[in-house]
């Protein structure tokens, strides 16, 4: 028990077999104050939260935000093992996703027919689908941007692993086949059973990830009662001739903005948000420049909450984002000046690819603590780093069409072979990788085409390939455990390597949060 | 009925997807162009010098070495082409012109490309980004990945014709075999046709894997084959459907159905004739291409469409065609982890019931069902249902007369 990284056996101390912790993590004095402060933070946060009326009544007419419970164990499953700098940034980076989440929920809920009925907000308001890009957004300066599919099944999941199983069982007995992606079955399983607010002035709907999200929101539409523009971005986005056709969309989507809500795009205003946006993108370079060194600071779960968070959701508009990122970056270059390290042993540099499990988020963190495989770049967070064009307005479409094309999970799984594969061994190269964590969601169909490709490449290139198989929303098809045992039996078999915490290699978290 | 005199002939063309007819084009020195979709217009691929044929995996078994490379959660029938493609069935193929239309579709022919089957040293494959809705800008979109990923590889790698006047007359060729397509089609509005939608289904086939001008003779033979054929008396059929659904690239599923006492009477799916075998009405202000592009956005009834618009206009077609037809029901089928036709399968399931009051029978099915005994079930299940609302209904009416 100490402030040194694994000086606690985390299998047997933090997991009981039950839901709770057995006990909060010793980490040193310091940290231990740290965390232990950050914790009644976000648990004061919650309890504000709360205190609105129409936030309590929201609580009880929404079956998802029970998930929301489980807020601070969320915040310690991400912060496991974790000290120093490692700690805060993860604090910084997560903590501040929780808050914004909060804002957004109070929002919702206030201009919802059924709690706050604020029909004024709510025409105020443009839905758009949870995994698009709120960015063109940040030229109207009057309206705001609402995604009730993030925190009713996005979050959801992440909080608690089998948050959104009711939902994804609604569509099913609707009669969508078992075999789609769990994350657009959910989200229609909510529409189905009534579970989303009624809100908004008009939606935008896009053509995101996949055909299967794609073809949810079309059935989506239904049931929203408002009128709803599709997006249809190109999906070999790679080509030269088709961004023309990219910005006009962007166009087409904006004109449909103005003419459902009256109101006027405002490029100077897009021109302030996207001059924000692109130096939130350039923190982003500098903390990939570290991650390429031996000491990376920025790993695993930090990164790609942040990321998503600041590169989908908040698009430049919020000045918190670009104070935070400012911070991360100065935390994390002095952390890399000092070599400090994010766990105890680093044995392994790993690229994540494929979709994350939802349900288990907290995966790479168990990847550092138990193997020391240190995961120092994600897919979802291998987005666009393009700068968008702040004088321009025929430049600033076209980029913001490149944007949307290259959206979180889109940018690889739509565009091809080359974005999906040739992408993923370049950026091997460029951080150094030894190893690929896979994850295999069972339900997506884009990553799984290159199934024997990737084996491949990987053995020509030496490249260690473990692969994780999970499916998404639905823990009982691959559980926390067996995504485990994956890893484990690959780094004990091919290996021949011990556990640096040999706690961790195997442990019953069935029943946790 | 007595046997189509040709139906034999045309089965036999089915059973390879390099059938006589492909290589008889082929030694007469035409280029073949393998496609994968309805989202490249036919026309653009049977240019002068050039002859389409759609990918198939006829007579398909194993299907392990596609299994491997795109996993056992991809389409079924995206894992046969590819290993059809291994075994070397698709080696006469000069190119292979597609759309990324369906991811799934797409890793197929990737894998085809990056594994190199195909020997030809000439041999490539180009990708086009095929839009998702049917209005103005996606039309400009549409025409010009056609011109840069179709028309331009053609002239490039092949020196194939791309002008107006060759767009036209392979316009020409496609609306010949359109027409009699849609004659023969036209049967099976009667009330005891004339043509069984097997049959039906085989002819139709065999437009989208045969050299058009080598088939010409025959389907006009046919055509005037079926003035004179006798139907069966009594009718065998016990209801009469129109199915709906994604690619049905072997005629023993209609086999199955019809079996069942299904009459297949619309062929809704993709490889059927409703809609591509219309005619492509051509005017002379518009550019050739865009008016062809047109057509195609304007037929394209695949799920991928998600605009408000085309979901209604989907419904909307199949209500029609079923009336049309004289259907009492109908079949919305999807080879199984087809992401499209999962979704849509299932809100048809429900709005083509309640909304519109058609009986629908909503199945997944594997890429190969000659040995479905499930599938059959299903069928049947669905015959004896749709027989006993009619006979409901007639008992109804003659209470009421």
């Amino acid at each position: 028990m100490g402030k040194e990284y694994g000086s606690e056996p985390l299998g047997k101390v933090l997991y009981s077999g039950r839901r709770p912790r057995r006990r909060r993590e010793w980490r040193g004095f310091r940290d231990t104050w740290y965390d232990y402060t950050r914790w009644l933070y976000y648990l004061s946060v919650l309890a504000r939260f709360m205190m609105k009326p129409n936030n309590f009544k929201g609580f009880f007419r929404y079956r998802w935000m029970s998930n929301y419970l489980a807020v601070p164990d969320f915040m310690d499953r991400h912060t496991e093992g974790l000290r120093g700098t490692a700690l805060r940034l993860a604090h910084e980076g997560i903590g501040l996703i929780v808050i914004d989440m909060t804002l957004s929920l109070t929002d919702m809920f206030k201009a919802d027919p059924e709690i706050g009925n604020d029909t004024e907000l709510s025409k105020k308001m443009v839905i758009f689908d949870e995994n698009m890009m709120s960015t063109i957004m940040g030229g109207f300066r009057n309206l705001k941007w609402v995604s009730y599919e993030v925190p009713a099944i996005y979050a959801s999941s992440f909080m608690c692993q089998e948050g959104v199983m009711h939902y994804v069982d609604k569509t099913h007995e609707y009669g969508v086949p078992t075999d789609v992606c769990p994350m657009p079955a959910a989200e229609l399983g909510a529409a189905i059973d009534d579970d989303l607010p009624k809100i908004g002035a008009c939606a935008v709907q896009c053509n995101t990830t996949c055909d299967g999200s794609l073809m949810g929101g079309g059935l989506m539409a239904r049931s929203m009662g408002i009128p709803t523009f599709q997006l249809a971005s190109p999906i070999r986005h790679r080509q030269e001739s088709v961004q023309e056709y990219a910005g006009e969309e962007i166009l087409n989507a904006i004109h449909f903005i103005e003419e459902q809500t009256g109101e006027k795009f405002d490029w100077d205003y897009l021109f302030e948000n996207m001059a924000r946006f692109n130096d939130e993108t350039k923190e982003f370079l500098e903390w990939l420049e570290i991650n390429k060194t031996p000491y990376p600071q920025l790993l695993g779960a930090t990164l790609g909450f942040y990321r998503y968070g600041e590169y989908m959701a908040a698009g430049g508009r919020s000045p918190l984002f670009l104070e935070t990122s400012k911070k991360i970056t100065k935390l994390a270059t002095e952390a890399y000046r000092n070599k400090e390290m994010a766990c105890k042993e680093y044995r392994h540099r790993a690229i994540l690819w494929g979709v994350q499990a939802a349900y288990y988020t907290a995966f790479p963190n168990w990847l550092m603590n138990c193997w020391g495989i240190v995961p120092i770049n994600d897919m979802l967070c291998c987005v666009s780093t393009e700068m968008v064009s702040t004088t321009d307005k025929h430049q600033a479409l076209l980029d913001l069409g490149y944007l949307y094309e290259n959206m979180i999970m889109r940018s690889r799984s739509n565009g091809g072979y080359e974005t999906g594969v040739e992408d993923l061994f370049r950026i091997c190269e460029q951080m150094n990788a030894d190893m690929v964590i896979m994850y295999v969601h069972i339900g997506c169909k884009s990553m799984a085409g290159y199934h024997g490709l990737f084996e491949e490449e990987a053995r020509k290139r030496g490249i260690h390939w473990i692969w994780v198989n999970h499916n998404l929303m639905v823990p009982y098809d691959g559980t926390r455990r067996d995504m485990r045992t994956e890893v484990n039996r690959y780094m004990r078999t091919i290996l021949k390597e011990e556990p640096v915490d040999p706690s961790l290699e195997d442990f019953d978290d069935s029943l946790c949060w | 009925m007595k046997d189509l005199k040709h139906l034999y002939y045309f089965e036999k063309l089915l059973e390879d997807s390099y059938n006589d007819l492909c290589r008889q084009a082929q030694a007469e020195g035409k280029k073949a162009i393998g496609h994968v979709c309805f989202q490249i217009p036919e026309p653009l691929l049977n240019l002068p010098g050039c002859f389409s044929t759609r990918l198939r995996a006829p007579r398909t078994g194993s299907i392990e070495m596609g299994t491997y490379y795109m996993s056992s959660t991809l389409c079924e029938a995206c894992r046969a082409y590819l290993e059809r493609a291994l075994e070397g069935g698709f080696n006469f193929l000069d190119c292979i012109l597609a759309p990324d239309a369906c991811a799934q579709m797409n890793r197929c022919v990737e894998n085809i490309e990056k594994l190199g089957t195909n020997p030809k040293e000439t041999f490539f494959v180009t990708y086009a980004d095929v839009p998702m809705k049917s209005d103005e800008t996606a039309l400009k979109h549409y025409v010009k990945q056609m011109r840069i990923r179709v028309l331009e590889p053609l002239q490039k790698n092949f020196g194939v014709d791309i002008s107006d006047a060759a767009l036209r007359k392979a316009v020409e060729e496609q609306n010949e075999i359109s027409r009699l397509i849609t004659a023969i089609g036209d049967y099976r509005k009667c009330d005891n046709p004339v043509i069984t939608g097997y049959e039906f289904a085989v002819l139709c086939l065999a437009t989208y894997c045969c050299p058009k001008y080598l088939i010409k003779e025959k389907l006009q033979e046919t055509l005037e084959e079926l003035k004179t054929r006798k139907s069966d008396t009594p009718n065998k059929y016990r209801i009469r459907v129109v199915v709906v659904g994604s690619e049905v690239d072997d005629p023993e599923f209609i086999k199955l159905a019809e079996e069942c006492g299904a009459l297949v009477v619309a062929d809704r799916y993709c490889f059927g004739s409703l809609p591509g075998r219309q005619v492509i009405e051509l005017n002379d202000e518009e550019d050739i291409l865009t008016q062809i592009c047109r057509t195609y956005l304007q037929w394209g009834k695949c799920p991928r469409f998600f605009n408000q618009d085309k979901i209604f206009e989907r419904r909307d077609y199949v209500d029609q065609l079923a009336k049309e037809y004289h259907a009492d029901g109908l079949i919305y089928e999807q080879i199984k982890f087809c992401d499209y036709w999962g979704y849509e399968r299932a809100s048809a399931f429900h709005v083509m019931q309640e909304e519109y009051g058609w009986p629908v029978l909503s199945v997944d099915r594997p890429y190969s069902v000659r040995s479905s005994g499930q599938l059959r079930t299903r069928i049947q299940a669905f015959v004896e249902r749709v027989e006993m609302k009619k006979i409901a209904e007639k008992k109804a009416e003659r209470r009421a007369n």
